[in-house]
């Protein structure tokens, strides 16, 4: 497929570089020379110098030959202005990076058509709802839920009690049924199982299932589920405001901040939020705020490092779920092995969810899953695509990928060896950075 | 040791192998051609085709990376490796075929031809060869013009990632390398047919002249790859026809010309190759020089007929420009004046990202403008000044690059001539040599008037000739960074 991206900040860079390595075309348009030549040195693409509202540069980037076209540079504007140029010049689907709701809102949407913007990504947007979601299911790492969650993935991480732990996969399946171990993370590193395969104590397990099973998983795995209540935040960021403006009074949220400034007029956005001024890496003004008793800490700080040791200091002090953002990505896994129970990083969700777009351009959930290493994906299931041809087990699937549940008819299944996946299914699909293309070749 | 272990040799091996495959595959052509004209040739082609074949075949089968990344050191040292080891190979059908060459001059003439030197080893007068050993040193010039890795970026999709791009930027010749698709395959597709098309275009062109079917296809391999390769028949047809002599010009002039360039002319963007200075000043070098090459051989008498006043320079300073290194008949007596005028084309060279050898126009101009502005800053310490190439201005750190390959290519030039002075060679005839060997023009040193062509050279000088002819098809860095510290540890 051909992709412009219009802006190599950090979301349109790593965007290319992530889709150089999946086989697509890519052309990456900016206006600062010494970024392109950086991208252009060491990775399999294609950079063009210019302005992004340029009628010159986006025909030099032959925007008008593009499948899609991203704008993603740091202002919404320009995005907008960049889409609305590339669309009249014949692209054939537009995605602009915003950073406001109103963009967002359904009743916008014929305006925002008539603009040329096709679809919009608002990573604050995705960060507040990912957050939501890890709040709402403390006992998880991540979840994913499809067809109003008929069918559901979660990421755990299992202790030595589990109940599971040390067991192989083929026992497990024996044992339980009705659960699909889709992958396994273990030291930094994302596998795609085999029976024989052992879960160790510390491993992340991305198991997939039916809801009507939650409760049993959550026993196997040796949680409990708590309701979150209390949910303190160090760092008014656009995504604080946006998870308090969203959460609405399912969470009473406490946010810390140490820019008085910001803090004087933070009431007006978040009225049912209290509101702390100070530095939340003194513990002191964790304590002040409620530390001991809160049920979740939330770090959203500009800064990864403070997040990530905040967030653990928040922990000491007894928040029993955390979430930090992590904007390094190198970090996210380091972040992970210290026990921060969700990492928030937006690139990987503009990436996911821009993602979701190549794979299935009408794809009707708009929930994604970010991973460092790993996507997963919901996708429709065309006629005469590939992977109709046989029983999974008969395909051939390459080990980068598996297929873990579906939904027919309305009612969610998980896979097995045996399914033969028909025409209109929609299919969950664990897939490991770099397969992307094998999927788009099986489906298409 | 530790870092030398670092670097990824299975995968390395892998791709050599497909390499490999792909000379073998080029082979069947010679053998094909040996038995169309009923020569024995066939066989030793055929032998060897088979050996790299399986040479090939094992590196690919039997390496085994545990990781299928290709940094810059794998992509440098594999590029590097890769044109010596086509040689090695290259040279096997003419050891053991009809042409029976000793290893040292079958390696030279097989590193001449892939580097598109096309400088010889073989005496005047020796016996004529046979049509397969032909076909084989203009297709080796010709699989050398455009690059052996950019061809193998077309055809091998496993190298479609940023590993292939680090061996497309140590093979193509240039000062940046521009992409023209986004991907290096399709880059690398579009380079290659361009000049694939260009090259079928000439040779029925030569076809429908005064030359046979099998001679304009090898002199098509020689002049598009600006390598300078001729069959006998086919050298005496360009020079007697102004038809041929013409035509040839044109391709060798298209084969100095940055190919991105010739790219956006066929997509019809016109304003890019008019916007662009280097062709322009490309152009007006060939006016001016061919204007001196007619003056300096009017004024002394030198003609014979009114050709060696008009095509004859024009073909002359295009062949040298463009470092092909035909030499018009009676090139040698044109004196002194016109052979100094040589020695400025060899070292300027074409431009850069075309097939042509040599410094590169688009290095001199960076080196004028940058010594300009110095010369400007003399009298005015505060202004600020800028190299702006093609209307956009160039990073000190890439003008800086420039300037040390410029020196670096005259340190290799210097090294060069002063080893073969001390192996017993005239002075000028040594540094005339280094100097047409890294510039891949392969004019013989009977220009200079020392004996025919490299013919009474000994096996260790024609050695240092082959090792200059490949510094200076991988322009220099792509070698010699090979060779430092740096490289081999961290």
């Amino acid at each position: 497929m051909r992709i412009v991206i219009a802006g190599a900040g950090e979301v349109g860079s790593h965007l290319a570089r992530l889709l150089s390595t999946e086989q697509q075309d890519i052309i990456v348009l900016d206006e600062d020379r010494e970024r392109l030549a950086r991208l252009d040195a060491n990775y399999n693409l294609l950079t063009v110098a210019g302005q992004p509202t340029s009628f010159d540069a986006l025909r030099e980037a032959r925007a008008g030959r593009a499948d899609l076209f991203v704008a993603v540079t740091p202002y919404e504007s320009c995005n907008i202005v960049a889409c609305g140029i590339a669309k009249s010049l014949g692209a054939k689907c537009t995605v602009a990076r915003v950073s406001h709701y109103g963009f967002m809102d359904p009743a916008n949407e014929a305006t925002m058509r008539s603009m040329g913007v096709d679809r919009l990504i608002y990573p604050e947007y995705l960060a507040a709802r990912e957050i939501i979601t890890a709040l709402e299911h403390s006992w998880v790492r991540n979840w994913f839920e499809i067809h109003d969650g008929r069918i559901i993935l979660v990421g755990v991480r299992i202790g030595p009690s589990a109940p599971l732990a040390n067991m192989q996969l083929k026992e497990f399946a024996a044992t339980a049924g009705n659960f699909h171990v889709s992958a396994i993370r273990r030291n930094h590193e994302t596998i795609i199982p085999r029976g024989d395969d052992r879960m160790e104590p510390g491993d992340v397990l991305y198991i997939t299932t039916l809801r009507d099973n939650i409760p049993h998983l959550i026993e196997l795995c040796g949680k409990t589920e708590r309701h979150i209540r209390r949910v303190l935040v160090m760092g008014a960021s656009k995504i604080a405001i946006r998870l308090c403006d969203m959460a609405g009074d399912r969470f009473r949220f406490t946010i810390i901040d140490n820019d008085r400034e910001i803090c004087s007029r933070l009431p007006e956005k978040c009225p049912r939020a209290e509101i702390f001024h100070g530095d939340a890496r003194d513990i002191d003004v964790l304590l002040e705020a409620g530390a001991d008793e809160a049920d979740a800490f939330v770090a959203l700080s500009p800064s990864s490092e403070s997040n990530i040791l905040t967030t653990l200091t928040a922990k000491e002090l007894g928040a029993p779920k955390s979430v930090a953002e992590v904007e390094d990505i190198q970090f996210i896994r380091q972040a992970e092995s210290l026990g921060i129970s969700t990492v928030i990083n937006k690139k990987l969700l503009a990436t996911s969810s821009i993602f979701q777009l190549l794979l299935d351009a009408d794809a009707s959930t708009s929930k994604c899953l970010a991973l460092a290493d790993a996507e997963v994906a919901e996708l429709e299931v065309h006629a005469g695509a590939k992977i109709t041809a046989a029983a999974v087990k008969d395909l051939r699937l390459d080990r980068s990928m598996t297929l873990a549940g579906l939904i027919r008819d309305g009612r969610g299944m998980l896979i097995t060896g045996n399914t033969v996946i028909q025409p209109g299914d929609r299919v969950l699909l664990f897939c490991l950075a770099g397969s992307l293309h094998k999927v788009e070749r099986l489906f298409r | 040791m530790a870092a030398v272990n670092r670097l990824n040799i299975p995968m390395l091996l892998k791709v050599m192998g497909g390499l490999l495959i792909i000379e073998g595959a080029f082979m069947a052509l010679p053998v094909a051609v040996a038995l169309h004209y009923g020569e024995s040739d066939w066989l030793p082609f055929l032998i060897s085709a088979c050996v790299t074949a399986a040479l090939g075949t094992v590196f690919r089968r039997g390496a085994r990376p545990g990781r299928s990344m290709l940094g810059k050191r794998e992509s440098y040292l594999l590029t590097g490796t890769v044109w010596v080891v086509f040689s090695l190979l290259g040279m096997l059908p003419l050891i053991i075929g009809t042409a029976q060459m000793d290893a040292s001059d079958a390696f030279f003439e097989a590193m001449s031809g892939f580097t598109t030197t096309g400088a010889t080893v073989r005496a005047a007068d020796a016996p004529p060869l046979s049509h397969a050993v032909m076909m084989w040193q203009a297709l080796m010039q010709w699989l050398g013009g455009m690059g052996i890795i950019l061809f193998t970026l077309a055809v091998i999709p496993g190298l479609n990632s940023s590993g292939g791009m680090q061996m497309f930027n140590a093979e193509v010749p240039g000062i940046t390398h521009d992409k023209i698709m986004p991907r290096i395959s399709q880059t690398a597709m579009s380079l290659w047919g361009i000049y694939a098309t260009l090259t079928l275009v000439l040779a029925l062109l030569l076809w429908a002249g005064p030359m046979g079917p099998f001679d304009a296809v090898c002199v098509a391999f020689g002049t598009m790859s600006t390598g300078g390769y001729a069959t006998p028949a086919g050298a005496e047809a360009i020079f007697s026809s102004t038809y041929s002599t013409l035509t040839v010009t044109l391709f060798m002039l298209l084969g100095g010309i940055n190919f991105t360039l010739i790219f956006n002319a066929i997509m019809g963007r016109w304003h890019k190759v008019r916007a662009n200075d280097i062709l322009r000043i490309f152009l007006w070098c060939i006016v001016i020089f061919t204007a001196m090459f007619a003056a300096s051989i009017a004024l002394t008498h030198r003609y014979t007929d009114w050709r060696d006043l008009s095509v004859g320079p024009l073909f002359q300073v295009v062949s040298t420009f463009t470092s092909t290194g035909y030499i018009w008949p009676g090139f040698q007596g044109w004196g002194q004046f016109v052979l100094a005028l040589t020695f400025i084309m060899m070292f300027s060279g074409g431009c850069a990202g075309s097939t042509s050898g040599g410094a590169k126009i688009d290095r001199l101009l960076y080196l004028q403008r940058r010594t300009a502005n110095e010369l400007h800053r003399c009298l005015y310490p505060n202004s600020i000044l800028s190299v702006r190439i093609n209307g956009a201005i160039q990073s000190p750190e890439l003008v800086g690059k420039v300037i040390s390959f410029l020196a670096l290519y005259m340190i290799v030039i210097v090294v060069g001539g002063v080893v073969l002075a001390a192996m017993g060679l005239p002075t000028v005839d040594s540094f005339f040599s280094a100097f047409a060997c890294i510039s891949n023009t392969g004019f013989g040193a009977s220009v200079t008037g020392y004996g025919d062509d490299f013919t009474d050279m000994p096996a260790a000088a024609t050695m240092v000739l082959s090792a200059l002819m490949l510094i200076g098809r991988l322009e220099i860095f792509t070698i010699l960074v090979l060779f430092t510290r740096s490289f081999w540890r961290r």
